[in-house]
């Protein structure tokens, strides 16, 4: 009898290439490798960037020098050399972009090959994007329409020039450059990003859009991400990563900083597939990203992830509720195969009155992989009527993973209702053969009830990236391209 | 159209069918009735192509064709439905959704497009309505928290989905009241047709009092020691299964 | 205040000639104590940089001048202890005081069992085999045990021979007088229940003086096949007590070992509580009901690891937090590749009741098979106000109502008590705890 076994899923699943393991060849300009203060210097100088942003630069480099990197993590790999990576890698090019056309074709043709044609993009009208290839932005949409409204949306270096003030205030305020190794790291060296501010009162019309990728070898990406949305506005902003198939591992260590200040809020979406090495674990993208967020009174700040890729996984987006009566929420897919290894999870810091935050955290586990939920939940002494409800789902596949939950719960006030639950599970053979016997096959029938056990987190995501986010899952897991 | 000869099945070196004959033809119904552990719902999964089965001779043929070495949804392509005593749950998945999948799978596998939206849409109405099913019913996950009426409910929506060749109703009586045995009863009337077949595996009799058969076989031991016409039904429920046990000895 | 630790630290080191002196070094353990000795000469006191001790530090109950032992044999008299014992019913009694065994106080047996004294298990020729087999095979190479382990000289010594079913509960208490300005006691037990045999262990730690004690207890218990272990930890101590309890638990196949933590006073309590599942079709059950007020903290530290397939594991444990205390809940649950079809369950439920008190809960799940079915579950909150006024609008008044309340949410833990006269006396304590007196129905 021809049955499709998890044995064959797996087969399958070693064969499996990176869909978006493409590597293209553009000039570009990298520096030599190895981290010293000269070099610190001579990334703020290319940028051309004022005396306080070199100074925060060295003075946050100078923290790094004397921090360790973290080993806390359940995570195992090869430490990085960080004198063997490049700091600074950009397409060579005309530094700035006045339109569409004047990019590079071969960068066009990346983007088609990623799935996002900015054609298209710009047809729908709902999604404005910036692209940053090897830490530099390359190329940002819908300038002119979000600039009627007052939103700036644009690389952070370009902010730095055009908008110094707001940035300079707020840039550092909610991860301070000596948070940890990896952020101390990124304020040093950082070289673009994005930079978005939502004025007062305004709903931002569009989605808006990062898109990530690291292009060139023996580089790392550190980009820094700045999202701040005066009082009572709202914008909803989407980031997605990839990465060419490389046998070395590269390091991806960003910020990202979310300011909702009275009444206003930010829903923070990620689609992250860095390229996740080879069956054997060889190469793949070492994921250290910090991700943090401070809500102001009333406002609200939602995190949303789905993860397929990257070797190694360290990222916890957190929100600081702060102000009395804000929201935060974490709603997260990992999904985890061959050699992935992932530790990802959330810190919600209850200090305001009346905060609330809600967790749902889904792991799939596949292959060799480990998948580790880490979050902490605190209710400070002062945060009257904190509530919190967390929801840790772990889906094992095959018998050579692991899943596991580490959730620390903190609570110094009476009136706090914490509840957290935990399961974990597998496919039934009884559901494969109920859906079997409706005609679909195995592999498919894992897609739908891997699809059913992710819904709550997939129906968070906005539509245009729930279709991808699905489809994502269905290529790490079933080797079927969907 | 189902033709089983001399079936031999074990599991896990347990034998549980032994030498079952049995054959429908389109257009009738026949109801496989016996005491617990007669090996009724073994049949019903065998046919329908369960792997913990071990077949260890005989053969299964469905419109002249082996299937027995056909993976399980290659028999639902081919018409084979089971309608299962005890559905599983499949927490986030939705009814319309999970339909929507065994449709167009069913449809891939015969070379054909996938249904249009539209014509789901109108099928899903159609069908819905048939077996008195809430609409809001249709967008919960599928069999999760559902009462035992409405998951059979469920499967007998399904079939009218699939508009299967063969349909076996496994224990589909079990845990109904009588208001959805009715609803049921009445669902796989309308949708019985000169070119299919019913079987209905039962341990009472009641709900042959909806769905009559043209034909009812007693399972025992692992085989069919009995055929009669429906008045066989209320002779079992009048003298029960002693009956039979006695007059085999 | 590292400086102060170093100073007991390196007192301990001083001492642990002198001990060796007290002590026979030739026998069959000294290689034991010594390897321990010098693992604790190495690491130390834990301190809140250890992930295990991240919320719970000893630092201020290490700055007391700890005797590390007791200068005299000292006495007390049954009429003023014997409120700490279950007194209603027989038992056999090991009693201990200022670590030193106390022959009056207890009832100890070599009828078809032992239920001794480990000086003499640790002496004496005919327990050479089951030492050998069984003392330091499963206790953990950790800071503190490693310091109990050097230290080993006198505890409980239980070894429940094959289809013996103990006909009475045994009662395991240590009693420190304080005599000495501040003492330290490592008292050590090993429980050893052969094959289809069955006991019930009672045990208490109990301080007669203002006077600081700390307590540093290790108890390794083997239950062999189809054995079953019923063990009643009772900890309400003097404010001045603090205790750090190392239970370890081997199971083999088919045997069913419960644990039951009863917190209800003390300093600082510490409960490092670790089942080890060698065998199939076992279960562990792993209780606990903690009620403090004050400054008082308590640490329950769990560990359930699933080893082999085809077993369980229950934890249920409930909090009640009163004025300045700390309650703390580490949980973990390992499932190794090989241990499919594992049950294990975890619940831990909190009540916070003053503004002041503080709870900090990490329950862990760490598997590695795909299909077990596991679950945790944990809740910090308040009693129901709904329920508070329905109870008032009955007739009764709030204070009793939330008592009411408070049991019910602690019951659960209860239930699964064997020895009545060990279930009253936990209800007594929780209505004395509660500060009312009604008439709860057992």
């Amino acid at each position: 009898m021809s049955k499709y076994t998890e044995e064959d899923l797996e087969q399958e699943l070693k064969t499996k290439e990176y869909e978006y393991g493409f590597y293209t060849d553009i000039e570009s300009e990298t520096f030599a490798k190895g981290l010293n203060e000269d070099v610190v210097r001579a990334i703020s100088k290319k940028k051309n960037e004022p005396q306080w942003m070199t100074d925060w630069r060295i003075e946050a480099f100078r923290v790094w020098e004397k921090m360790e990197e973290p080993d806390w993590a359940n995570v195992k790999y090869p430490k990085p050399d960080f004198q063997g990576i490049a700091y600074y890698s950009a397409p060579k090019q005309k530094p700035k972009l006045n339109s569409l056309d004047e990019v590079d074709p071969d960068l066009l043709e990346t983007f088609k090959k990623l799935g996002i044609s900015l054609e298209e993009q710009k047809r729908l009208a709902n999604v404005a994007v910036d692209i940053v290839i090897d830490s530099v932005s390359v190329a940002t949409t819908f300038k002119k329409t979000l600039g009627e409204k007052g939103i700036i949306f644009m690389p952070i270096s370009e902010a730095i020039q055009e908008h110094p003030e707001l940035v300079r205030k707020h840039l550092g305020t909610v991860v301070p450059t000596s948070d940890n190794f990896y952020a101390a790291l990124n304020s040093a060296v950082f070289s673009d990003g994005s930079f978005c501010y939502i004025p007062k009162g305004v709903k931002c019309p569009m989605e808006l859009s990062t898109y990530f990728r690291i292009n060139e070898g023996g580089t790392g990406q550190f980009e820094r991400t700045l999202v701040v949305a005066d009082k009572g506005s709202y914008v909803s902003y989407l980031e997605g990563c990839t990465a060419p198939s490389r046998d070395e591992n590269q390091l991806h260590a960003a910020v990202v900083e979310l300011i909702a200040l009275d009444d206003a809020e930010i829903k923070y979406s990620t689609v992250q597939n860095w390229y996740p090495g080879d069956a054997d674990g060889k190469g793949g993208v070492f994921n250290f990203v910090t991700k943090r967020g401070i809500c102001e009174t009333n406002a609200k700040i939602s995190w949303t992830q789905v993860e397929t890729g990257s070797a190694v996984t360290w990222k916890y987006p957190s929100c600081i509720l702060k102000g009395n009566n804000s929201v935060g929420e974490f709603y997260s897919i990992a999904v985890t195969n061959h050699h992935q290894q992932a530790d990802t999870g959330t810190k919600m810091i209850h200090l305001g009155k009346n905060t609330k935050s809600t967790i749902i955290s889904k792991g799939i586990s596949a292959g060799k992989s480990q998948n580790s939920y880490r979050g902490l939940v605190h209710v400070g002494a002062r945060a009257e009527n904190a509530r919190n409800f967390s929801q840790c789902d772990s889906l094992l596949m095959g018998n050579a993973c692991g899943a596991h939950t580490f959730p620390y719960i903190e609570a110094k006030n009476k009136s706090a209702q914490i509840e957290h639950e935990a399961t974990t599970s597998k496919i039934g053979e009884d559901q494969l053969f109920y859906c079997n016997q409706r005609g679909i096959d195995t592999e498919k029938a894992i897609a739908l009830i891997v699809n059913g056990f992710s819904k709550e987190v997939l129906n968070k995501l906005p539509m245009e990236f729930a279709v991808e986010a699905q489809k994502l899952l269905e290529i790490s897991l079933e080797g079927s391209v969907g | 159209m189902l033709k089983i000869n001399n079936l031999h099945a074990s599991i896990d070196d347990k034998s549980i069918l032994k030498g079952l004959n049995i054959e429908v033809k389109a257009g009738e119904i026949h109801a496989i009735m016996g005491p617990n552990g007669a090996g009724k719902s073994t049949l019903a999964n065998i046919i329908a192509g369960k792997e913990e089965y071990e077949v260890t001779d005989g053969i299964i043929e469905l419109d002249g064709e082996d299937i027995s070495e056909l993976a399980p949804e290659e028999r639902a392509h081919n018409g084979v439905f089971l309608s299962f005593q005890y559905p599983v749950e499949i927490p986030g998945v939705s009814v319309t959704n999970f339909i929507k999948t065994a449709i167009n799978e069913t449809r891939k596998a015969k070379g054909l497009e996938d249904m249009p939206a539209k014509d789901m849409l109108k099928m899903i109405r159609e069908k819905s309505e048939l077996l008195e099913i809430d609409r809001k019913f249709l967008s919960r996950s599928l069999n999760e928290g559902f009462s035992g009426g409405e998951k059979k409910r469920n499967e007998i929506f399904q079939m009218a989905m699939l508009e299967p060749k063969l349909a076996i109703l496994d224990e589909t009586d079990s845990g109904l009241d009588i208001d959805a045995l009715r609803i049921v009863a009445n669902g796989v009337n309308k949708l019985k047709s000169k070119d299919n077949a019913v079987i209905v595996i039962t341990h009472y009799q009641r709900l042959l009092d909806y769905i009559v058969p043209d034909f009812v076989h007693v399972l025992h031991d692992g085989k069919i020691v009995k055929t009669g016409d429906a008045s066989l039904a209320l002779e079992l429920e009048a003298k029960g299964y002693d009956w039979i046990k006695k007059e085999l000895v | 205040m590292t400086k102060v630790k170093m100073e007991l630290k390196e007192k301990i080191v001083a001492s642990y000639v002198a001990f060796e002196n007290d002590v026979d070094i030739n026998s069959e353990i000294h290689d034991i104590r010594t390897e321990a000795f010098q693992n604790f000469e190495k690491l130390g006191f834990p301190t809140k940089k250890l992930e295990a001790w991240k919320y719970t530090s000893l630092n201020s109950v290490l700055k007391n001048d700890f005797s590390i032992f007791p200068n005299k044999e000292n006495a007390i008299e049954f009429a003023d202890v014997k409120k700490y014992f279950i007194h209603d019913i027989d038992t056999y009694k090991v009693v201990f005081i200022d670590g030193k065994y106390s022959s009056f106080l207890s009832d100890t047996t070599h009828d078809g069992k032992d239920v001794c004294l480990m000086s003499s298990a640790l002496s004496k020729p005919k327990y050479k085999s089951v030492i050998k087999k069984y003392f330091n095979k499963i206790a953990k190479q950790d800071n503190l045990t490693s310091l109990n382990t050097a230290f080993t000289n006198e505890g409980a010594y239980i070894y429940i021979p094959k289809n013996v079913e103990v006909e009475k509960p045994i009662q395991i208490i240590n009693f420190t007088t304080g005599n000495d300005v501040a003492t330290m006691i490592q008292p050590r037990n090993l429980v050893v229940v052969e094959e289809n045999a069955h006991v019930q262990i009672i045990e208490r730690h109990q301080s007669l003086t203002d006077n600081a004690v700390l307590t540093n207890s290790v108890t390794e218990i083997f239950s062999a096949k189809n054995a079953t272990v019923d063990y009643y930890k009772i900890q309400n101590d003097k404010d001045n007590a603090s205790l750090v309890d190392n239970t370890f638990i081997e199971q083999k196949t088919n045997s069913v070992v419960s644990v039951h933590t009863f917190s209800f006073g003390g300093n600082i309590t510490r409960n490092n509580l670790n089942f080890y599942q060698r065998g199939e079709h076992i279960d562990s059950i792993l209780k606990g009901i903690t009620i403090i007020e004050g400054k008082q903290h308590v640490d329950h530290h769990t560990l359930v690891h699933h080893i082999e397939p085809n077993c369980e594991s229950h934890q249920d444990y409930k909090g009640i937090f009163d004025a300045r205390s700390t309650g703390v809940f580490n949980g973990k649950v390992i499932v190794e590749k090989e241990a499919q079809k594992t049950n294990a369950y975890q619940q831990n439920n909190n009540v916070l009741v003053s503004d002041k008190a503080t709870i900090n809960a990490k329950p862990q799940l760490e598997i590695f098979a795909d299909d077990v079915k596991c679950s945790h579950g944990c809740t910090i909150g308040q009693l129901d106000e709904d329920a508070l006024f329905y109870m008032q609008q009955r007739g009764i008044p709030k204070k009793e109502g939330k008592a009411l309340l408070m049991y019910a949410f602690a019951n659960t833990v209860l239930e699964s008590v064997k020895i009545p006269e060990v279930k009253q006396r936990i209800n007594k304590l929780i209505a004395t705890k509660l500060g009312v007196h009604i008439g709860f129905d057992l």
